[in-house]
Order: C-alpha cells, then sequence, then structure tokens
C-alpha cells in the first residue's frame, strides 16, 4: 500500500481524512485510484492536459517529483506520498 | 527562537542576518509588482541569508485559490474579485518556481530561512490569512525536508516601506531579531 498525505485543502474531498492509503505503480495511477474513491480529487491537483497544476507538489518519501519522473515517478508498496499544497498568503 | 549567526570568525546573537542589498531587492520586487502582492524566498546558511529567490504570484490561475489553504471566508472573498484584483490581496506561490529554488538551495549547502511576501495597502503585520497558512505549513516543512522558515513582509502603504520579519508557530506570532548590514 501507498500512504498518501492529503493536506487541509483537499480534506473536504477525502471526507476530512488527512492520511489515506491507495495501490498505484506510479503517481499517475494513484492520482488515478485516489479519484476512483475521491471523486474531483484529480481534477484539483491536475490540469486538462494531466499535469500537475503550478500550485501544488507531490513528494515522494520527500523528494519532490518534479525532479525525478514527475507524475510518471513509480510508486512501491510502503512508499510515503505528501501532496503540498502551494504556499500562500493574504 | 534565538539563535547564533555565524559571521566568519565572528557570532553575531540575531536570529536572521540579510544583507543590505538582498532587503533592497526585497524592496525592488515589491515595487515592481504593486499594486499586487510579490512573493520569494530567502536562503542562507546558520540564519545568514545569502540568496535570493523571486517566486511568481499565481493567485490569479484558475482553481489557485481552491488548492491553497485559504479559509472560506477569504476563499468566498477571493472569488468574488477579477484575477488581477486578487493579486492585490493575497498570493499563492508558483511551486514549480519553488521547485527550482528547492533544488538550488540544495546544490549550495543551503537552508531556506525566510519567506517573503508585500502588502501593497496593508501595514507589515501578518494577516489572519497569512498566520492561518503558515500554522498549516508547520506540519509540511518537515516533510519536505526544510526547516520552519521565518515570515518576512514589506508593507508599501506608506511612502517609505517598512519591512518586519516574524515568526509564526502555532498561531502565534513573535517578531524575529534581524540584522541588516
Ligand atoms: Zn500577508
Amino acid at each position: 500500500m501507498i500512504k498518501v498525505r492529503i493536506p487541509t485543502p483537499l480534506r473536504p474531498v477525502t471526507k476530512g481524512q488527512g492520511e489515506v492509503e491507495t495501490k498505484a505503480g506510479s503517481v499517475v495511477e494513484m492520482i488515478e485510484s485516489l479519484n476512483s474513491t475521491y471523486p474531483g480529487i484529480k481534477d484539483r491537483l491536475c490540469d486538462e492536459m494531466g499535469e500537475l497544476r503550478r500550485f501544488v507538489n507531490i513528494y515522494v518519501n520527500e523528494e519532490d517529483i518534479r525532479f525525478l519522473t514527475g507524475k510518471d515517478t513509480p510508486l512501491k508498496d510502503g512508499d510515503e506520498v505528501s501532496i503540498v499544497p502551494a504556499i500562500a498568503g493574504g | 527562537m534565538k539563535r547564533e549567526a555565524q559571521d566568519g570568525e565572528k557570532t553575531i546573537v540575531a536570529d536572521l542576518v540579510i544583507p543590505k542589498t538582498i532587503l533592497d531587492d526585497i524592496i525592488a520586487h515589491a515595487k515592481e509588482l504593486t499594486p499586487y502582492e510579490c512573493c520569494g524566498l530567502l536562503a542562507g546558511t546558520n540564519g545568514v541569508v545569502s540568496h535570493l529567490y523571486r517566486t511568481k504570484n499565481i493567485v490569479a490561475m484558475e482553481g489557485a485559490q481552491n488548492l491553497s489553504s485559504f479559509d472560506s471566508a477569504k476563499a468566498a472573498h477571493l472569488e468574488r474579485l477579477s484575477p488581477a484584483e486578487r493579486a492585490e490581496i493575497a498570493f499563492v506561490m508558483d511551486m514549480q518556481d519553488f521547485s527550482s529554488a528547492k533544488k538550488d538551495m540544495r546544490n549550495n549547502g543551503l537552508d531556506l530561512q525566510i519567506v517573503y511576501h508585500s502588502h501593497p495597502h496593508d501595514p507589515a503585520r501578518p494577516s489572519v490569512t497569512d498566520i492561518k497558512i503558515a500554522t498549516d505549513y508547520e506540519e509540511i516543512w518537515p516533510k519536505i525536508n526544510l526547516p520552519i522558515p521565518a515570515y518576512l513582509i514589506v508593507s508599501l502603504m506608506s511612502p517609505e516601506p517598512d519591512v518586519k520579519t516574524y515568526w509564526i508557530k502555532s498561531g502565534c506570532v513573535t517578531p524575529a531579531d534581524v540584522l541588516i548590514r
């Protein structure tokens, strides 16, 4: 299983859960799999072209997927994924 | 969070040291973007800032306010404004820029020290939104291998820019002791 940390702004989509588990062989599969359980999550994370939106980062075991192989980054059992919202303020 | 900044052989007792040239660059960034908010990152070692990274404010980008930790009142307020107007009262950092900056910091053996942004129309103190998001972010920093930074705000409300730096911990704001030189 892959452990996925969900940031506060996405928790309404995951029924309030801050951490969820899923089975996936890559980041893109993880997003699809999460989206079937929590419809709408994919749209928050990816644009129409399926690319990661600029106001979100995904880290696999503390490593930024933008510097791995993006959404094709492979995942294996026991990996920990963090979805990180943009730094923001008013 | 008092720490000793190392300046060559000398130990300076301050939270942070910011070179005057970098401070001037932050103010220049804020002035270039006003009436919109600017944002960026300052990195260095042992509390001594040596690098500035400008990042884009993408609050006007479709969907940006939905994936940021804005509280519902702020999100509703942003929703009513035009994209340009949103950037006058908020910022959302481009995380692609953030990733590049983080990579550069790692390659140069630097740590993130400060997150900065501007308040074109308001005083140099954290807004309710700033405090909420900084508090939410406290649990994120360690997960992405970065220390909890200080927050610097530059206000352009008065003709003379006002710059202040704070620690935001568990919803509490305390002024940071900064040496400019
Ligand atoms: Zn602010």
